[in-house]
């Protein structure tokens, strides 16, 4: 599924083009592309809604601050909030909370917003937003192939739903929908992160077999690809402290990531989550976390909390790759790209 | 002059170069001709025990191939100035193996100083560090709402990138384990004041694993009243030590174990993929072990910082009684398998010999560079750098060699220790067992 074509190790500057940068929000909310997109982002959730509904979920309305948040990856810096004198966190994803719910519900979902101060350099990625949504899913006693499973499954769902109610608005966009109705035609491949990074070394670019695939290489595996697919596996040192570590493969953490073909990149995150309090202890440590700061947590996870996997789906990601458009922010009403003073 | 005071530090060596520069590498000029001048005595060499990278000898050689090629390369005899001082301090170039240790986050430190120093080092073109607890603390400084903006992190940042030479150096910015909580390496890799550090590849982070003055202990400053209200909660607070008006803020050092070690490096690759890695190791007993993991999880540098190191407030029994001397680390890691730096009582060009013949690419100043920008704000920092160049070009020329990458144990001979009276070996080789074997090792 892979062409064996160089990658191409673009800069920033060259992709940039006048329309890379958000206008201002009166041009944007009134271009006939942010209504065709906000209209198809409004049935990808009323579809994602039936969907997990019908498979016994319950939406929870998920917090927006709280003491600690999922520590993230790739250098993003979380937002302090003072709250009565305490430090709080605007929540970058609902990850932890997402595993407590389950002392309510087995099945449990969100569409939670986010807020994560990105790196500058990811302001010309065209996928990176400093303020989003993820339509986070969550099962107990599930493994990450079930999640896995799940996400396909959800995500046939909401395409095939799109392609139903919002032809005339992909039309508006030029959306080329033949990749998109192609996609029932076979199943998401599999990839492990390992065979992912000698496919890139293999087509000269030097992942590092350690690390998450990085934007170029992400970018190139994406280009070659037909239809979605999921890279499992990644380097315990790539992710957060709660994706479980393989028993089997010591190194190896029970994780994934859906990536959309076409260019368009990573669409979700997902994995089995570690049930176990020491070693989310450990964990912590071994991603730099000082344990002391997540006390409600690890007090939920000494008295215990049901294994689980799950994963986040990135809405405007999505609706960006549903619509075909060049950047993520035009799939957001009032976006945010890192470092942009915005509304 | 602040009235920065550096017991057992050699502080009035350290001053004088802070002002005469390179000058002070040799005798007072009003000396010449009236005085003569030979070696310390006996005694002044054994008070140095403690720290064998203070009584090894750099021993020059008749015989010396390196300059024979040396004179083949230029067709004229080479003398000091010959000697190629430019070097790589992980991942940054730098004009002399030299760097700027962070200072902690200690009264002293944060306060003018620190900053003075940023400036010089920018100018030199030397790697600079910035520790620890500086911002938990003191606040970033982005904004004068955060706290004592004249003290800030993002101060002595820009006082760096301002002067910084042109592709020469580098900062780095430290973060310990409660440093995490304000997520530090976030804060300057999203900020707008690092990105041109972070464009021209001149920003790394060090993970800071341990010290010198006291291993096996977190950060310790003293605080007053008011601030340590606002610590506590974060921080151990000992509101008692003092009698209330002044309190004890103690960091904790951080668990550390082989498998946090190595993950917490990749982490740090895998989220900083534009940043440098540093890591900084206490002079631990299982130091080798230590170094060599981080090496190998990617770390673009690993800093030993010896027992004599410090600037900060340390408690006695540790300052003097606990870690391995500089030396001692750096005969167990041996041979390096990355960029090995070398911090603890450095000032001078001997010292530094030394350290680069047992495996160093690099020494930093921590005391000497406070000390010096004490003395002269404006120059200090850059003459004692000076006086250090003139003394390493001396040294390694001596030794034969013309490149500080070419030094090897072999350039250093170590005093055994007198045999017991009777002894057969009375008349012993002068040759150190430690020594050949440490030789015998690279």
């Amino acid at each position: 599924m892979f062409a064996a074509a160089t990658v191409q190790q673009t800069t920033g500057e060259s992709r940039m083009t006048d329309l890379a940068l958000p206008p201002d929000p009166r041009q944007h909310l009134s271009s006939a592309t942010t209504r065709a997109a906000m209209r198809v982002q409004s049935a990808v959730l009323i579809a994602a809604r039936e969907f997990l509904g019908v498979h016994d979920f319950t939406e929870l309305l998920p917090p927006i601050i709280g003491p600690v948040t999922d520590p993230g990856v790739r250098g993003s810096k979380q937002v302090d909030v003072d709250y009565y004198g305490h430090r709080y966190k605007l929540m970058t994803s609902v990850i932890l909370y997402k595993q407590a719910s389950l002392l309510a519900f087995d099945k449990v979902y969100c569409v939670a917003p986010n807020v994560r101060l990105e790196p500058l350099q990811t302001v010309d990625t065209g996928r990176h937003l400093a303020e989003f949504h993820q339509i986070d899913v969550v099962v107990a006693g599930a493994g990450y192939q079930d999640a896995m499973d799940l996400a396909e499954r959800l995500f046939r769902h909401v395409v095939q739903r799109v392609l139903d109610v919002c032809s005339q608005d992909l039309a508006s966009v030029r959306r080329d929908v033949l990749a998109l109705k192609r996609l029932p035609e076979a199943p998401f491949s599999r990839i492990p992160h390992a065979v992912a990074v000698e496919r890139l070394r293999a087509a000269g670019h030097p992942q590092s077999a350690d690390a998450e695939v990085d934007w170029v290489g992400e970018r190139h595996l994406s280009d070659s690809a037909e239809r979605p697919f999921f890279i499992t596996g990644y380097p315990k040192g790539s992710r957060g402290f709660y994706d479980r570590e393989s028993r089997t493969t010591p190194g190896t953490l029970c994780n994934f990531d859906l990536l959309a073909p076409e260019g368009y990149g990573e669409l979700a995150s997902g994995g089995e989550r570690e049930a176990s309090h020491p070693v989310v202890v450990e964990r912590m440590r071994e991603t730099g976390e000082n344990p002391a700061k997540y006390g409600w947590y690890l007090d939920l996870m000494r008295g215990g909390v049901p294994g689980s996997a799950g994963f986040g789906l990135g809405l405007e990601r999505l609706t960006r790759y549903l619509c075909g458009l060049p950047y993520v922010w035009q799939a957001s009403a009032y976006p945010k790209v890192p470092g942009r003073v915005s509304p | 002059v602040t009235g920065l005071a550096a017991p057992g530090f050699p502080e009035t060596h350290v001053r004088e170069r802070a002002r005469r520069g390179a000058a002070a590498v040799f005798p007072p000029l009003d000396a010449y001709g009236r005085v003569v001048f030979g070696a310390q005595n006996a005694a002044s060499l054994a008070e140095q025990r403690g720290d064998p990278l203070d009584s090894w000898r750099l021993v020059p050689p008749v015989f010396v191939p390196h300059r024979l090629a040396k004179l083949i390369e230029l067709a004229r005899e080479p003398g000091h100035a010959d000697v190629d001082l430019n070097t790589t301090i992980g991942g940054f170039a730098a004009p002399v193996p030299m760097f700027v240790c962070a200072f902690g986050s200690t009264e002293v430190a944060s306060a003018d100083l620190a900053v003075r120093a940023a400036g010089q080092a920018g100018r030199l073109g030397v790697p600079m560090v910035i520790g620890e607890n500086l911002v938990p603390v003191d606040g970033y400084g982005r904004s004068a709402v955060e706290g004592r903006v004249e003290r800030t992190m993002l101060r002595r940042l820009r006082a760096y990138a301002d002067q910084a030479a042109d592709g020469l150096g580098g900062v780095v910015v430290q973060q310990s384990t409660e440093d995490a909580d304000a997520e530090v390496w976030n804060l300057v890799y999203s900020d707008p004041h690092a990105a041109p550090l972070l464009r021209s590849g001149r920003l790394a982070f060090e993970l800071k694993v341990g010290q010198g003055a006291k291993p096996g202990l977190g950060g310790m400053t003293v605080v007053d009243a008011a601030d340590a209200g606002r610590l506590t909660g974060r921080y151990f607070v000992d509101h008692e030590l003092y009698g209330g008006e002044r309190a004890l803020r103690c960091g904790v050092p951080g668990t550390f174990t082989e498998e946090i070690l190595r993950q917490q490096v990749r982490l740090m690759r895998n989220n900083f993929p534009d940043a440098r890695v540093w890591v900084k190791l206490p002079p631990g007993r299982d130091i080798a072990t230590a170094a060599t993991v981080a090496w190998a999880a990617g770390a673009d540098a690993v800093t030993v910082d010896g027992a004599e190191a410090g600037t900060g407030w340390a408690p006695s029994v540790l300052l003097h009684q606990a870690g391995l001397p500089l030396g001692e680390c750096l005969r167990r890691i041996g041979r390096p398998s990355g960029c090995l730096l070398a911090s603890g009582r450095m000032w001078e060009g001997g010292r530094m010999t030394r350290a680069l013949a047992l495996g160093a690419t690099a020494a930093g100043f921590g005391r000497a560079a406070l000390l010096a920008v004490d003395e002269d704000p404006d120059e200090g920092l850059m003459r004692l750098v000076a006086a250090a160049t003139l003394e390493l070009r001396l040294a390694i020329s001596a030794l034969g060699k013309y490149a500080a990458r070419d030094l090897d144990p072999h350039d250093l001979w170590w005093a055994p220790e007198p045999p017991p009276a009777g002894s057969d070996n009375a008349m012993g080789s002068g040759m150190a067992t430690d020594a050949v074997n440490l030789a015998a090792q690279r």
